[in-house]
């Protein structure tokens, strides 16, 4: 979208760029708050150890931490019995397969049945919150009101057929108990869990390159290299050195297929995305196989790079680059937990590391957006209901040939589309996605993608059967591929497979 | 030394595979590939611009 919009001139009203803020801010928090409960959280809690658990001190536990009102003995003996009940009848369901009982899981029962709550509660949580998306957007996932030119959900406080007045109250209603969650579990959690895992400081750390696009513009953008001031800050920081924050340019990326199963037709080695080419070459073995040939190519992804650099993105890349900026609410945030955990900033380049930055940049944003929705109901007030420019909404107002680009910054890192327009159709169009980055198999030159650096990182794994250490450096980027619906039978035979794209 | 295949790695979104070297107890060497061709430009080739958004935003 802001490609396009980026590639016909066309800058947004106000009123649009505060709801794709809202929007985005609300994704944020319900995607890291269930990445740490339902992705990561189970690398470094033990379920089957919770069952152990004195409900009582448990409580002790959870009230030393934060008030939150539910944290009682009864309650966590209820959470537990509901606990013994599935694991007693051999039925933990989706908390069937982990490697319980492995010797890297460092916390005591107590800790890892207040874990084990929350977890069940963030499930309850995040459906709510949530709601903000379906509010603006009609549905979550893949909300429908985004527009070429701004958003299509009209904002009226007087309308019954539009955002109105009571919406916008439950949308600071549904925020409010976001804020609630992240600031009294989330974040006392995260600060907990990471007391018993401070050796993971210094494991897992990777590239040490940090490209963040920046985002959540504050004021107008004047197209994609004059974006406004962005309240999460654009910028590079190269060899984990916070004292200089590079500026980013579009024109310094490109992407490798060497080590890719894909090829470029005239064989060039890297290509800009303007003039980036999916023409895919598979040369893998056929399967079932064991190993890939992984001196050659070996990946679906291609190796994006910057200045010929495998760069990091993610909440560590954005956090990283807006403290070494001096902003204000992420150095207050990252100072707060650097200190409670009593590490410097060099910890952050580590699996620990990119797992509280995820934390510490939900905490920024859910102070954050409620200004967003009270700007946008004072511009409401104020008789501005305009959510849509359409002044170029008509392709025949177009040129015959528009390049653009256009970034923002997903939960998951820096997320950037570059398209081609002739005659009024896509004549090229490339995606660079979040874990492009991050999974980048090697390129070219045979630089490794910031997993693969981050997993030879002092990555230890005590037992190859259960290769738990490599889950918890690999689950802390938050991955993000190609995927696909699997259908099973009671009896756990696959027998259908759809691709959802 | 001993070299592991972790495929499908599990609680992420999408199909990841992770191979690494072990030695020693520690990890010497990795390989990370996606195993599922995306395609979505190909997808979006020739379609109208103001479309593209729709398309874009399953990946």
């Amino acid at each position: 979208m802001r490609a396009v919009e980026d590639a016909l001139g066309i800058q947004i009203p106000e009123n649009a760029r505060l709801i794709r803020n809202i929007m985005e801010g609300i994704q944020y928090i319900q995607d890291h708050v269930i990445h740490f409960y339902h992705l990561t959280a189970l690398d470094w809690v033990d379920v089957v150890s919770a069952l152990g658990a004195d409900p009582a001190q448990t409580a002790a536990l959870a009230q030393s931490l934060s008030n939150w009102p539910l944290s009682s003995e009864a309650y966590f003996a209820g959470v537990k019995d509901r606990l013994n009940t599935f694991a007693s009848s051999g039925q933990l369901g989706i908390l069937a397969n982990g490697y319980w009982g492995h010797p890297a899981y460092k916390l005591p029962p107590e800790a890892n049945l207040m874990a084990v709550a929350h977890y069940l509660e963030a499930l309850d949580w995040q459906k709510d919150v949530i709601k903000i998306q379906a509010i603006f957007g009609a549905k979550n996932p893949h909300p429908q009101t985004y527009l070429v030119g701004g958003m299509s959900c009209p904002v009226d406080p007087d309308s019954q057929n539009a955002i109105n007045a009571t919406q916008l109250a439950e949308v600071q209603r549904l925020f409010a108990k976001a804020k609630d969650f992240v600031d009294r579990v989330h974040i006392p959690d995260l600060l907990a869990v990471a007391g018993f895992y401070k050796d993971w400081a210094a494991i897992g750390g990777g590239v040490g390159n940090y490209l963040s696009y920046g985002d959540f513009p504050t004021t107008p953008s004047q197209g994609s290299d004059q974006p406004g001031d962005l309240f999460l800050p654009r910028g590079i920081i190269l060899n984990k050195d916070l004292s200089t924050v590079h500026p980013v340019d579009q024109q310094q990326i490109a992407e490798s297929v060497t080590r890719s199963w894909y090829e470029y037709s005239d064989n060039t080695v890297t290509k800009h995305p303007w003039d980036g080419e999916t023409r895919p070459n598979y040369t893998g073995p056929q399967p079932p196989y064991d190993f890939l040939e992984t001196e050659q190519k070996y990946s679906w992804i291609k190796a994006p790079r910057y200045q010929d650099t495998a760069m990091e993105v993610g909440p560590l890349a954005r956090m990283l680059v807006a403290y070494a900026s001096g902003h204000d609410r992420v150095q207050h945030w990252v100072n707060t937990a650097l200190g409670a955990l009593g590490v410097g900033p060099e910890a952050l380049f580590s699996t620990l590391g990119r797992i509280a930055a995820r934390g510490l940049e939900t905490a920024v944003l859910a102070e954050k957006v409620t200004d967003w929705v009270n700007e946008l109901t004072t511009n409401l007030g104020n008789g501005d209901l305009r959510v849509t420019n359409t002044e170029k909404w008509d392709p025949a107002t177009w040129p015959n040939e528009a390049l653009g680009w256009g970034w923002t910054e997903a939960p998951r890192g820096a997320l950037g589309h570059w398209v081609r327009i002739e005659n009024g159709a896509i004549a090229n169009y490339q995606c660079i996605v979040p874990s492009t980055w991050n999974a980048s198999p090697r390129d070219g030159e045979g630089i490794p993608g910031p997993y693969e650096a981050a997993l030879v990182d002092g990555t230890p794994v005590a037992d190859p059967e259960q290769p738990l250490e490599i889950l918890r450096v690999i689950h802390s980027f938050d991955p993000c591929m190609a995927c696909a619906v699997h259908v099973t039978d009671p009896e756990r035979n696959e027998i259908t497979r759809i691709q959802i794209v | 030394m001993a070299k592991i295949a972790i495929d499908p790695i599990t609680r992420i979104e999408g199909h990841l595979r992770i191979e690494a070297q072990t030695d020693g107890g520690m990890v010497t060497d990795a390989w990370s590939s996606s195993t599922m061709f995306r395609g979505m430009e190909l997808v979006l080739q020739d379609r109208d611009p103001r479309d593209a958004w729709v398309f874009a935003q399953r990946i």
